[in-house]
């Protein structure tokens, strides 16, 4: 023991037995809370819970944010007078620029038959503002929400979106809400 | 909000309208995330067996190269090891959160990996490390002094990172984190500033991030102490030429040191016990002050605050230790590298003249 050579590979033994056990019992810890179905493990919006207060539009870290509105067409009325795709209070459903909810124009209608209308979502153009969502939940079935699409979420550690979300609706959680039909 | 009310019934269509198929954001195949993980394990592994069995650089290198464009540009940073750590704290404080295995890999993985080569993951596999190691040209040493302050501060930065993650006050490291605004072309000003800063330092002076601010390079650190196979500059008897000191970026090859003050053992061992007596008390302090400061950080609640005190209680332990290190002093006959500090960069092989010409003359032969 007088040997400090030897003392310190002592030392260093019982170290690395205790970094050993550190790391097992690490994993064995942590194993026991990992997800089970990786697909939960995306930042995902829970359509219940958001109120689509339009934060998604400007909190995520993408230039144009990852969230966009979906378009259930199971659920949708096909109504003429779609809450989603007018403003409130339009004299005429005309499709003049005046009379439309959404800022950038990505909602496309087209006629059906009397007197349903079709609509259309164009991704490209959306920008997860959310003003449809609310006016297709105000007046109509609810076939409009928000998603994250996630082709395009960069899947941040810390989302910046779920940050600042009032209702906590942006979660990953152990069920999936991509299908909420 | 309310989903799916039945205001309008589904219209039944008499012009032969057929419903076209539904799309949803359904999530990608989390293909990526193996390869990241394949990726992690094989460049690890690439490096240790250059730095360890080759003592060669140009894999290290090599690897950055790779890790800044797949890591960094490619994947945008995100999720990384130095963030995991958050993860899987609050995974493990926490209830309902739970860990992707994914992330445990990537915070497992490295721990695994250093504590049987050596920080190899800091080397080049960090597309952090990477990045200041690719753009360091320059080496000039920072003073003692200097060093010793500034790298309490990753300690104190992990005790902050994990209390506010377990308390559910967000990712601060992934918050202020100064170089995922290089890697995604843009980002919060400030921040971006500030990694664009540390870039530059780390033109003149090795790693100013990994050393002085990483809180994942000071767990990696811990294990690094006892890795079960070290770095060592040359295969042959140092001659103390010094080159390999200067040539070191993260200034890990301390020089040879002759302890003039021939201590007795038993007093030196008195003397640390003195130290280790005051050591509770530097805790107690830490936690006092910390438990007093907790109402002032977050969310003022009485959970918050113990967290906060157990924080301070870490952070007044950290301070401890580091004063005791600094009052032992090792005498050393050569160069030596503290496994500690060392990031595996190779960068001192080349400068050994030991390690010249004849020597891979040899190795050829």
């Amino acid at each position: 023991m007088n040997n400090p050579e030897k003392r310190r590979k002592l030392l260093k033994t019982c170290a690395r037995f205790f970094a050993i056990s550190a790391i097992l019992a690490l994993i064995i810890f942590s194993y026991q809370k990992t997800t089970v179905k990786e697909a939960a493990y995306f930042w995902q919006i829970d359509p219940e819970l958001c109120i689509a207060c339009g934060l998604c539009e400007t909190q995520c870290v993408l230039p144009v944010s990852a969230v966009k509105a979906v378009h259930a067409k199971e659920v949708c009325g096909f109504c003429d007078l779609c809450g989603g795709y007018f403003r409130a209070n339009v004299k005429e459903l005309t499709t003049a620029a005046e009379n439309l909810m959404c800022p950038t124009g990505a909602i496309q209608r087209r006629f059906i038959e009397e007197p349903f209308f079709e609509y259309t979502l164009n991704e490209e153009l959306c920008t997860g503002c959310g003003k449809c969502v609310k006016g297709c939940n105000a007046f109509g079935n609810g076939a409009l929400f928000l998603q994250i699409k996630q082709e395009l979420c960069k899947n941040c550690n810390e989302c910046q979106i779920a940050k600042v979300c009032p209702e906590g609706a942006i979660k990953r959680g152990r069920k999936a809400y991509f299908k909420p039909y | 909000m309310v989903q799916t009310q039945s205001r309008f019934p589904r219209p039944d269509f008499e012009s032969g309208y057929v419903y076209p198929e539904q799309h949803f954001f359904t999530p990608n195949e989390a293909l990526w995330s193996y390869i990241d993980i394949a990726l992690l394990v094989l460049l690890m592994g690439f490096v240790a067996w250059a730095v360890l069995k080759k003592q060669i650089r140009w894999p290290v290198m090599l690897t950055s190269v790779i890790s800044i464009a797949y890591f960094g540009f490619f994947r945008h940073g995100c999720v990384c090891s130095i963030g995991a750590v958050q993860n899987v704290a609050l995974g493990l404080a926490s209830d309902s959160y739970t860990i992707s295995l994914f992330v445990l890999l990537l915070f497992i993985l490295p721990i695994i990996f250093t504590l049987f080569f050596g920080r190899v993951f800091c080397a080049g596999v960090c597309p952090i490390g990477a990045l200041q190691e690719v753009v360091n040209i320059k080496n000039y040493k920072l003073s003692k002094a200097v060093t010793g302050i500034l790298s309490i501060f990753p300690w104190i930065y992990l005790g902050f990172a994990v209390l506010f993650a377990v308390t559910n006050n967000g990712f601060i490291i992934c918050r202020y984190d100064p170089f995922v605004g290089i890697f995604r072309l843009g980002g919060e000003l400030p921040l971006l500033l500030f990694g664009i800063l540390l870039l530059i330092v780390s033109v003149f002076t090795g790693r100013p991030f990994c050393r002085f601010i990483c809180p994942y390079g000071a767990i990696l650190s811990l294990f690094a102490r006892v890795s079960f196979r070290q770095v060592k500059i040359t295969k042959k008897e140092c001659i103390n030429c010094q080159l390999c000191h200067n040539a070191c970026p993260v200034d890990a090859i301390r020089p040879p040191y002759d302890n003039i003050v021939k201590e007795n053992r038993s007093t030196g061992v008195k003397r640390i016990l003195r130290y280790i007596v005051f050591l509770p008390f530097m805790v107690m302090a830490g936690a006092t002050v910390m438990y007093m400061l907790g109402d002032k950080f977050g969310k003022m609640n009485e959970e918050f605050q113990i967290w906060s005190g157990i924080t301070g209680a870490f952070i007044g332990l950290v301070i401890g230790l580091t004063l005791i290190n600094l009052s032992t002093k090792r005498t050393r006959k050569y160069y030596e590298i503290e496994d500690t500090d060392c990031v595996c960069c190779g960068r001192c092989f080349r400068y050994c003249p030991q390690n010249g010409l004849s020597q891979r003359r040899e190795d050829a032969k």
